[in-house]
């Protein structure tokens, strides 16, 4: 591996590592500024690459990471929460057990998918090895870990954006898509969150309601 | 060719954009429904003068679904005009139209285009455009509902993003009239049309993604639910069905589709509010109909004329459902009783249309779901053909059980409901009927 690759590689295990800040994490501000840090992350990705590869449109993406994930979905989501509840946390959360439970779920996950799956998938000549593939998909289950474990509407929908990244991520490592696609995908992703910003005024925390159970 | 070849999808597309745009200067609610006469009108024309493949791919499955959804539209179109006329409704009644038009174009684009991954735009576009219907008669229940709506169906998809990713990785194009007259051969094709099913499944009522969908029909408006289960369900369905095009993997989705069939016939036995029963049976006949589609041959045609029919006939029921509900002012099947005395017309088209989503002959579903079963049995599936009769005789006893207590049971109700509604719900239902009619007049000129 060389510099460039280890580089690439190691910004590529940082995304993961903010998956798991994510989940750690009690305070809602904080969940919806890690998952912008990942998002920069992703984008540093997507800048270098395009260097390195000459493409304008791995450029142009991660401009477009950081115009929607990193500035309009955090205005979205911060902009619901009250100036007075600006350090509200999410309530009967135990995060050293959630902490333990994810990781167990995730590393069975991904060592099982990789193995059999991806593991003979050949990437670029700019990023080598396979087991980079690993990254997107820890961020992948992370997402939905998060979705899965909380209870508050602001945490499943970092819990979707996360989800979402790690598609991204998987998209530049293995071949990326066209960008006219690329681009609607972002749009309605961002639509998705400022809808679901219009259902977080109204209910923001969510148990099993009697009438929706069977 | 009358048109050039894009010209007639893009007309499809619109004309409820058009009926939209009356959001602030006019009245979008007799805008909708022309747009909706206008949109029956333009995808009969489709049949007509099919265009060549290009932004666009049109051939006569698109075209069968782009007819189920501009007609449905159009009856939910009127069914809304007079549902919401004398009711305070969250979002106010231009904003439900114009919605209501945005869902009905993502579902029409992803039924248009000629793009995996565009199509994957439109369906993802159906959640952000209905997510906000449900919520239409706020109460905590349909929040909740909506919630669980964006959450899990986003989720599901964003699942489903990564067969077209491998799609693309694989074959380096995603255009499907491409993809679907290819011969790729690769174990990442493998894992994405398995990987679509489970992903776009969660659209479409596959066990186990699919939970959605009971909360989400139940807690929407009834004109909501008869898109939701009429159109929207058979739209992502006809995006698995072009990926699994691509590579078929037959006995993972008649497996998938059997276990399916039978968790909704178990669910369908317990359920004590109506809504939810029609979401059951929705499952039910959306996964037959996926049995149909990856059996191939005449088993396409079976999920064709099903899925036509069950568009109506459950549009029919979820009619007859708001109609009721306006009615009792309750979702409980115990607290609905003596409906053919109270109101006789929507007694029929409840019972229509109960017949209609469970396969009664001579229904449409009856003959569709006949021949699905006999290319189930001709093609060896015999543990999945056994499974699935068991289910679709336990989920008919089920639904008619109930809907004859709801319906003949003595009761009274000094309530009347519109007649307009009344009528929509019961040409919705008589369609099916129509469509068994017909079956039965071609069969006995092949006699």
């Amino acid at each position: 591996m060389n510099m460039i690759q280890s580089i690439i590689f190691l910004i590529a295990s940082m995304v993961a590592i903010s998956g798991f800040y994510i989940q750690g994490i009690e305070f809602i501000i904080a969940n919806i500024r890690g998952q912008s840090i990942q998002s920069i992350l992703i984008a540093s990705l997507s800048f270098i690459m395009g260097f390195l590869e000459r493409s304008l449109d791995l450029i142009i993406l991660g401009i477009m990471v950081v115009i929607l994930r990193v500035i309009l979905i955090n205005y979205f989501l911060e902009r619901t929460i009250p100036k007075k509840r600006k350090f509200s946390v999410e309530k009967y959360l135990s995060v050293p057990y959630l902490l333990i439970v994810d990781l167990i779920f995730i590393v069975l996950s991904v060592i099982l998918i990789y193995k059999f799956v991806f593991s003979s998938m050949i990437l670029r000549e700019s990023i080598a090895p396979s087991n980079i593939l690993v990254f997107p998909l820890i961020t992948f289950f992370q997402g939905m870990f998060l979705i899965a474990s909380r209870k508050s509407t602001h945490t499943q929908i970092i819990g979707y954006v996360e989800e979402e990244n790690a598609m991204i991520l998987f998209g530049i490592f293995l071949l990326p898509i066209p960008l006219i696609i690329e681009a609607s995908i972002f749009l309605d992703v961002l639509a998705l969150v400022v809808i679901s910003s219009i259902i977080v005024l109204e209910k923001n925390e969510h148990n099993p309601v009697e009438d929706l159970i069977g | 060719m009358i048109f050039n070849n894009t010209a007639l999808p893009i007309l499809i597309l619109l004309v409820p954009a058009v009926a939209s745009i009356t959001f602030k200067w006019g009245n979008i609610k007799l805008a909708t429904a022309i747009s909706g006469i206008i949109e029956i009108f333009l995808s009969i024309l489709l049949y007509i003068d099919k265009p060549a493949p290009g932004v666009f791919f049109i051939d006569n499955i698109s075209v069968l679904f782009i007819f189920m959804v501009t007609s449905v539209y159009f009856l939910s179109s009127l069914y809304s005009i007079k549902y919401f006329s004398h009711h305070d409704i969250y979002i106010s009644n231009d904003l439900y139209f114009l919605l209501f038009n945005l869902f009905t174009i993502s579902m029409l684009f992803t039924l248009e285009i000629n793009n995996f991954g565009l199509m994957w735009v439109g369906i993802e576009s159906t959640t952000i455009s209905s997510a906000l219907l449900i919520i239409t008669e706020r109460n905590e229940t349909s929040l909740e509902a909506a919630w669980r709506y964006i959450i899990i169906v986003s989720a599901g998809v964003t699942f489903a993003f990564i067969s077209i990713i491998l799609i693309y990785y694989v074959t380096g194009t995603l255009t499907m009239s491409t993809l679907i007259n290819s011969s790729f051969k690769s174990k990442f094709l493998v894992l994405a049309v398995a990987i679509s099913l489970m992903g776009f499944g969660t659209k479409s009522g596959v066990f186990p993604v699919h939970t959605w969908l009971p909360d989400a029909h139940s807690e929407a408006p009834s004109p909501v639910s008869a898109m939701f289960s009429g159109v929207l369900l058979p739209v992502a369905l006809y995006v698995i069905y072009r990926i699994y095009e691509i590579y078929p993997l037959k006995t993972v989705y008649v497996w998938i589709a059997t276990l399916s069939i039978v968790m909704a016939a178990i669910f369908l036995i317990y359920q004590d509010k109506y809504k939810r029963m029609f979401a059951y049976s929705t499952m039910e006949n959306m996964n037959i109909a996926l049995i149909g589609f990856a059996l191939g041959g005449p088993g396409i045609v079976g999920a064709l004329i099903l899925l036509l029919s069950h568009s109506f006939s459950k549009a029919g029921a979820f009619y007859s459902s708001g109609n009721i509900l306006r009615l009792t002012k309750s979702k409980k099947i115990d607290d609905v009783n003596g409906l053919y005395k109270n109101s006789p017309i929507t007694a029929i088209a409840l019972l229509f249309s109960s017949f209609g989503a469970s396969g009664t002959p001579p229904f449409g579903s009856f003959f569709g779901e006949i021949i699905i079963f006999f290319s189930l049995y001709q093609q060896h599936f015999l543990v999945p053909f056994i499974l699935v009769i068991i289910s679709v005789i336990s989920v008919f006893i089920s639904i008619n059980f109930n809907v004859t207590k709801m319906t003949f049971e003595d009761g009274k109700n000094n309530s009347k409901i519109d007649r307009t509604m009344e009528i929509i719900a019961l040409i919705s239902s008589i369609v099916p009927l129509a469509i068994g009619g017909y079956i039965l007049i071609l069969m006995g000129g092949l006699v």
